[in-house]
C-alpha cells in the first residue's frame, strides 16, 4: 500500500452547505439512525436479545408449569395473567442494563468521543439515543410481553385456571407490562448516563429498581412496593392486585418519575460534562 | 481555517492549557508540537467541543464546532487510537458515521479501500492491532471529506510502512488545500511531515513559526574547543564576543563564534589548541532545550541531555 489515491475522493466531495443555514444540517433523524445502526451492529445486542427471550421464555414456563395441578383452595385470588407474565422480570433486568450499556459502553471505549465529533449538539444526540433505546425495546417488549401470556396460558390450559385478552384489565396487564420494559431499559440509560462505568451502572440500577427498597421495607413497612420490580410485577402485570400493591395508575405515575428524573439528571450532565 | 484565541482549561488547580492563540491555515501541513502533558490532546478535544474550554474560543471556519451544519464533512479528526467499539466492525462503524451526517454509503467502502482495511473491514474492530486501529480512526477522519482535519500523533503505533503512508496522506491533503493540524512530540517526525509548526510547552504558545525559520532561528552553532591553557583561552573567547563556558572535562563551548574565528583567534594569541570541533545541535536538542523548562514529566537523568549542549 506504498501508493493510496487519496486524491480520488474529491470526486466524492459531498457539498458542504453554507454554515448557518439550519435547514440543511445533520440532526435528529441522521442521528436517531446512527444509534439505530450502532445498537443493531453490536454482538452484544444481539446476546442480548437472545438471553432475554430465552430467558423470558423459559421463566415463563417453569411459573406456570409450577402452577398447574394444585388442589382447587390453591388457585385461591389466583391470578393467571399475573403467572404468565412471571419472566418479564428477567427481561426488565436484561433490558435495564441495555440501556446502560448503550452508554456506558461509548465511555468505556472512547466510542463517545466519535458519536460527539458526528453530533456535537449534545441534546440531540442524548434524545437520539432515549428515542433508539425507547423504541427498540417498546417493541420487544410487547413482544415478549403478549408471548408471555399466550405461552403461560398454554401451559396453565393443562390444569389451572386461564385467561384471556377479553376479560377485564388482562389486556391492560399485558401491553402495559411491555410497555414497562421499555421503560427500565430508559432508567438503565438514564443511571448509565450518570454514572458512565459500566458495573457501576449496574449495582445502581440493581439497587434502585428492587435491593433497596426491599431492605428498607424492614424499617419502614411498604417501602418495598415502590420498587420499580415490585410495582411492575405485583400492580403492572396483575389483574388482581394485592391489597398492599399501588394501583396501576400510581405505579406508572412513580416509574414515569423514577425514569424522568435518571434521565433528566443524565441530561444534564450529559450537557456540561468533557467527553 | 483553525483559529484559537485565549484557549484555557484548567483541571483543579493546575493550568493544563494556558491561554492558547494559533492559526492553522489550509495549505500546508501544520505540526502542533510539545512534550507529552503539555497539553495537546486538550486543545484538540477543545477544537472539537469534547472538552469546554474554561475560557477563550476555538473556531473552525469561523464557527465553534457545536455550530457546524454538517460536523463530518467539515471537519475529520482522529483522536485517540480507539473511538470506536471493539464488538463492531471497522464496516459498521464507519457506516454509522456516515449515517450521522448524511454521508453516502459508498464512502465507507472508499475510505476503507484508502486505508488499507477493506480486507478485513468485517472483522471486529477489537480484534485489530494497534495500527490497523490507528488506520480506522483514519478513515473515521477522511470519511466526509472534511476541509479541515486534526490527527492526534497519526503515527502511533504504526510500523514504518505505516508512518511513511501517514506522512504522504497528511502532504496530500493540504496540497489538496485543505487545512491539517498534526499533533507529536517528535520535532524529528514534524520536520519530516510540518511546513508550519505551532509549539507549546506546559500548555502556552512557545512558538508559532514555519519550520525552517524555527530550525534557522534556534538551531546555534558553537565551538567545541580543548585546549592546555583553558582559562586564557576562556577570557580570550570572552574578549572577543563568545560566550564560553567549560565542560566538567576541562573543554571549553563557545557558541556565537565560527570554528574558523576560534582558530584565528588561537593563532593571534598565540593559544595551543588540542581539538577544534564545530557543533551544531541537533532539533531534537533545540526542541529539548526550548522546552526543558516546561516539562511536565522530566526524568531525572541527566545524562539525556547531550554535552553537545552549550552549558550555561
Amino acid at each position: 500500500m506504498t501508493t493510496l489515491p487519496i486524491a480520488a475522493p474529491r470526486a466524492t466531495r459531498t457539498d458542504t452547505p453554507v454554515a448557518g443555514s439550519r435547514r440543511w444540517r445533520a440532526g435528529l433523524s441522521q442521528t436517531m439512525r446512527a444509534e439505530w445502526t450502532k445498537l443493531a451492529s453490536l454482538r452484544s445486542t444481539r446476546w442480548t436479545l437472545l438471553i432475554t427471550a430465552a430467558g423470558t421464555i423459559l421463566v415463563t414456563f417453569l411459573a406456570s408449569h409450577g402452577a398447574v395441578h394444585h388442589p382447587k383452595g390453591w388457585y385461591q385470588g389466583f391470578d393467571p395473567t399475573n403467572q404468565s407474565l412471571a419472566g418479564l422480570a428477567v427481561g426488565s433486568l436484561v433490558l435495564g442494563v441495555l440501556g446502560i450499556l448503550t452508554i456506558s459502553g461509548e465511555y468505556g471505549t472512547g466510542t463517545i468521543r466519535s458519536s460527539l465529533a458526528a453530533m456535537p449538539r449534545r441534546g440531540v444526540l442524548f434524545t437520539a439515543k432515549v428515542a433508539v433505546v425507547g423504541l427498540s425495546t417498546l417493541v420487544l417488549g410487547e413482544v415478549l410481553s403478549f408471548l408471555s401470556f399466550f405461552e403461560g396460558q398454554a401451559v396453565l390450559s393443562g390444569g389451572a385456571p386461564t385467561a384471556s385478552l377479553g376479560q377485564a384489565g388482562v389486556l391492560r396487564a399485558v401491553a402495559l407490562s411491555g410497555a414497562f420494559l421499555a421503560l427500565f431499559a430508559l432508567l438503565g440509560l438514564g443511571i448509565g448516563t450518570v454514572i458512565r462505568h459500566t458495573a457501576g451502572a449496574i449495582a445502581v440500577f440493581a439497587g434502585v429498581t428492587f435491593l433497596v427498597p426491599i431492605l428498607f421495607n424492614s424499617i419502614s413497612h411498604g417501602v418495598a412496593r415502590f420498587a420499580p420490580e415490585l410495582i411492575f410485577a405485583n400492580s403492572i402485570a396483575a389483574v388482581d392486585r394485592q391489597s398492599n400493591a399501588l394501583s396501576v395508575t400510581i405505579g406508572v405515575v412513580f416509574m414515569l418519575v423514577y425514569c424522568a428524573v435518571a434521565l433528566g439528571l443524565g441530561a444534564a450532565l450529559f450537557d456540561r460534562r468533557d467527553a | 481555517m483553525i483559529v484559537t484565541r485565549g484557549l484555557t482549561k484548567r483541571y483543579g488547580n493546575s493550568v493544563a492549557v494556558d491561554s492558547l492563540s494559533f492559526n492553522v491555515s489550509p495549505g500546508v501541513v501544520t505540526g502542533f508540537l510539545g512534550p507529552n502533558g503539555s497539553g495537546k490532546s486538550t486543545t484538540m478535544r477543545m477544537i472539537l467541543g469534547l472538552d469546554r474550554p474554561d475560557a477563550g474560543s476555538a473556531l473552525i471556519n469561523g464557527c465553534a464546532y457545536s455550530e457546524l451544519a454538517w460536523p463530518l464533512r467539515e471537519v475529520g479528526a482522529l483522536l485517540d487510537a480507539k473511538a470506536f467499539h471493539p464488538g463492531r466492525s471497522a464496516r459498521d462503524h464507519l457506516r454509522w458515521l456516515a449515517q450521522a451526517n448524511d454521508i453516502p454509503p459508498a464512502r465507507v467502502e472508499t475510505v476503507l479501500d484508502v486505508v488499507g482495511l477493506s480486507a478485513v473491514a468485517d472483522r471486529r474492530a477489537g480484534k485489530f492491532s494497534l495500527g490497523m486501529g490507528q488506520r480506522l480512526g483514519i478513515a473515521s477522519a477522511l470519511l466526509g471529506d472534511p476541509g479541515v482535519l486534526l490527527f492526534d500523533e497519526p503515527v502511533n503505533g504504526l510500523d514504518p510502512e505505516g508512518i511513511r503512508w501517514v506522512r504522504h496522506l497528511l502532504r496530500d491533503l493540504a496540497s489538496e488545500g485543505r487545512t491539517v493540524l498534526v499533533s507529536s512530540h517528535l520535532i524529528n517526525e514534524m520536520a519530516l511531515t510540518a511546513e508550519r509548526l505551532v509549539v507549546i510547552g506546559r500548555g502556552a504558545l512557545i512558538a508559532e513559526t514555519s519550520v525552517d525559520d524555527f530550525v534557522a532561528r534556534h538551531q546555534s552553532e558553537a565551538v567545541r574547543v580543548v585546549t592546555p591553557t583553558p582559562q586564557r583561552f576562556v577570557a580570550a573567547l570572552s574578549r572577543a564576543g563568545a560566550r564560553p563556558a567549560v565542560n566538567d572535562d576541562g573543554s571549553i563551548v563557545a557558541s556565537g563564534l565560527t570554528s574558523a574565528d576560534v582558530g584565528e583567534l588561537a593563532a593571534d594569541q598565540e593559544l595551543t589548541v588540542h581539538e577544534l570541533t564545530p557543533l551544531r545541535a541537533s532539533l531534537e536538542d533545540v526542541f529539548m532545550e526550548l522546552t526543558s523548562a516546561s516539562v511536565e514529566y522530566r526524568s531525572h537523568d541527566h545524562g539525556a541531555v547531550p554535552d553537545a549542549l552549550p552549558t550555561r
